[in-house]
């Protein structure tokens, strides 16, 4: 897979926290996920995509930082992962996702996203296709570390970059 | 009228207009929720909607919305991350007022709001 393909993620999610968040992430090295199982969270926002390009993004964070996320998005505080902060994370990826399909689509390629689902679970871990490269996109903010996941299908649109 | 199937979205644009003076709103989580309270609220002044959603998606229910004489003339506005230039002229040509790109700042949906009621 060339990885230019996970450019459009970046530039979204760094568009999104540092306009709903109002926060601004540094990001790390992205780099390919040997053992998914290994890379732990306790929240996790992930959305399908279907096209073009095809597989899974995630936004994977602690429960503080997806607490303080969705304070800073509605204002409101949190003490707890209730059903507002999981909207939260929920439109949180929701956003990345719609907003790198915007970039993908002015370069020819184009993709469906599905309806974003949340998990919440101590030291979860989410599953790899088989055929699917799994790229982790590390962030650090005032508000804690978090990942940007992506998992696509080794397509040749994908290869095209 | 706020139709969007997030409540964090359907909150932050509350918190956005509230603070401009509206303060009356009605929220759908679709579009189907949505045209259910059109037909029990006569008096709706514009509409915000998402584009991406279950059930009935923002694009279906703009077009329900243009194709139903009580509803045609109520303004809508998508807000979508759907910016891709042809998603955008689809919508326009069915009828869409305007459209609001997320992420947004708060400025950027006071202001089109104010202009799209004139207000």
């Amino acid at each position: 897979m060339n990885v230019d393909v996970i450019n459009p993620f970046i530039h979204s999610t760094v568009n999104f926290f540092e306009t709903m968040v109002s926060i601004s992430p540094r990001r790390g090295k992205p780099y390919i996920a040997k053992d998914p199982s290994r890379a732990m969270t306790d929240v996790s926002g992930v959305i399908g995509i279907t096209g073009d390009v095809d597989g899974w993004v995630a936004i994977r964070l602690n429960r503080e930082t997806a607490l303080e996320i969705t304070a800073r998005m509605t204002g409101e505080e949190k003490k707890y992962i209730d059903s507002m902060v999981r909207d939260a994370i929920a439109e949180a990826v929701n956003i990345v996702a719609g907003s790198a399909k915007s970039e993908f689509s002015n370069k020819g390629q184009r993709f469906t996203i599905a309806i974003p689902t949340v998990v919440v679970g101590d030291d979860h871990s989410l599953s790899q296709a088989r055929g699917t490269v799994y790229m982790i996109i590390p962030f650090e903010s005032d508000i804690g570390s978090f990942s940007v996941d992506v998992c696509l299908a080794d397509t040749k649109a994908q290869n095209r970059g | 009228m706020i139709v969007d199937d997030s409540m964090t979205m359907r909150k932050i644009i509350k918190q956005i207009l509230t603070a401009e003076g509206f303060d009356r709103f009605i929220e759908a989580e679709d579009g189907n929720d949505a045209l259910n309270k059109l037909r029990l609220n006569d008096d709706v002044d514009l509409i915000l909607t998402d584009w991406n959603m279950p059930q009935m998606d923002g694009m279906t229910f703009l077009k329900a919305v243009k194709s139903t004489d009580a509803f045609k003339n109520i303004p809508v506005a998508m807000i979508t991350t759907e910016s891709a230039k042809e998603e955008i002229i689809e919508a326009l040509k069915v009828g869409a007022k305007d459209y609001i790109v997320k992420p947004f700042k708060p400025d950027i949906v006071r202001d089109k709001v104010k202009k799209i009621l004139g207000a």
